[in-house]
């Protein structure tokens, strides 16, 4: 999900910027231990009261810089939450092997929704054994739709699998649904 | 820097963070044209405000992509998934998974009515998938099963307690029945009275 990574890594941006350590000039400590001489004098005429009078505070400024923090990260937390069943976190891996007869086939690969069907070269490529093409594959627990492409062309639906209903671009492919392991 | 001027960073960099939410998902690419960009834009924007997990809907453009399929019949793909994972999603409720929703949508687009899936979804209980189940309810009745037969088929497996391998045998011997001429409807009656005591086959893809 990679919105909710992109929110992520924002959110940690914020927190480190208040987190860092301000920069203070090399008059501070001189500056404040003036104040605090000062304060001291005040207090033994005046007491407490008096000190108390002179802390600046803005109640109004805060509490609206506060619920402005608070309304904006809450806002993009609630948007940037993952759907409703969708994974919290990444799938586990499970081996799966693609097996495809078709002894005159020059080629076989391995496309799916697990390999953005082949885009940016990430198709798998089978081995061919006597006309029996086959390549084993980590593939994340789920459900997926994949097909094999026949000689870098021809769009085949796995015949051993579950037809996947959607073939809504007129190719076939495959259902597959690969279990977790770990569960 | 002082504290004033954190404090405005913080809330630029707040606001940053809100950005991106109405941004195109990088993933769309340029490799459609403007107007069909724009339109899976909001297509992924309303699957997100519906609580539909949108990582089938990018596969979707990227099968589309990957056939050479033009954006606007990708945009309808999209458009039509988004539908079904929608009705699926409001018949199965929220405690259904990603896969589940994605399956049952699966089963809606080959024509079983969404109530049906919510009542196996209900008969099912919390603890059992019904990704796989849905999954070879939407293969069978695409081979030609009935709707009604398919269902029936399918609850009864579930109800029985059928495990996935099972179900998956369930799904090939039915396939296998279809091919050599069996009718569809007594393929999937009779073959599921006997997945209980079924062997599972071994057939490819073989999770290993």
């Amino acid at each position: 999900m990679p919105e909710w990574g992109e929110r992520h890594t924002t959110l940690e941006m914020i927190v480190q910027e208040l987190q860092r350590p301000v920069r203070l000039d090399e008059t501070f400590e001189r500056r404040v231990m003036v104040r605090v001489r000062r304060l001291h004098a005040e207090r033994r005429s005046r007491g407490w009261i008096a000190i108390a009078s002179r802390i600046t505070h803005r109640p109004g400024w805060a509490a609206a810089l506060a619920a402005s923090v608070v309304a904006v990260v809450t806002l993009g937390l609630l948007r940037g939450r993952p759907a409703e069943g969708e994974r919290r976190g990444p799938a586990p891996l499970e081996p799966v092997q693609f097996v495809l007869v078709a002894p005159d086939a020059h080629s076989v690969a391995v496309v799916g929704d697990f390999n953005d069907w082949g885009l940016n070269d990430g198709a798998l490529i089978a081995t061919n054994h006597e006309g029996v093409w086959s390549v084993t594959a980590p593939v994340p627990a789920g459900v997926h739709r994949y097909a094999f492409l026949v000689n870098g062309k021809q769009w085949v639906a796995d015949p051993s699998a579950p037809r996947a209903s959607d073939d809504d671009f007129g190719m076939p492919s495959s259902a597959l649904v690969v279990e977790d392991s770990t569960r | 820097m002082n504290r004033s001027a954190r404090a405005v960073s913080a809330l630029a960099l707040a606001a940053a963070a809100w950005a991106p939410a109405r941004a195109q998902d990088p993933r769309i690419g340029n490799r459609l044209d403007a107007p069909s960009r724009a339109a899976l834009v909001a297509l992924l924007d309303s699957a997100r405000a519906q609580g539909i997990p949108v990582e089938p809907l990018m596969q979707k453009v990227n099968q589309g992509v990957a056939i050479g399929a033009d954006g606007p019949r990708i945009v309808a793909a999209v458009r039509t998934l988004t539908r079904e994972m929608a009705t699926a999603h409001r018949a199965l409720g929220t405690v259904a998974t990603a896969d589940e929703i994605q399956a049952a949508a699966s089963a809606v687009h080959a024509g079983v009515p969404a109530v049906e899936l919510g009542k196996i979804k209900k008969q099912s209980g919390l603890r059992r998938s019904l990704t796989l189940p849905f999954t070879v309810l939407a293969d069978i009745v695409s081979r030609g099963v009935p709707v009604e037969a398919g269902v029936n088929a399918i609850r009864s497996l579930v109800g029985a307690g059928a495990k996935d391998t099972d179900i998956n045998n369930f799904q090939r011997t039915v396939s296998g029945d279809i091919e050599k001429g069996a009718p569809p409807a007594a393929a999937a009656e009779t073959r599921a009275k006997a997945v209980p005591a079924g062997k599972p086959d071994d057939s490819a893809p073989q999770q290993l």
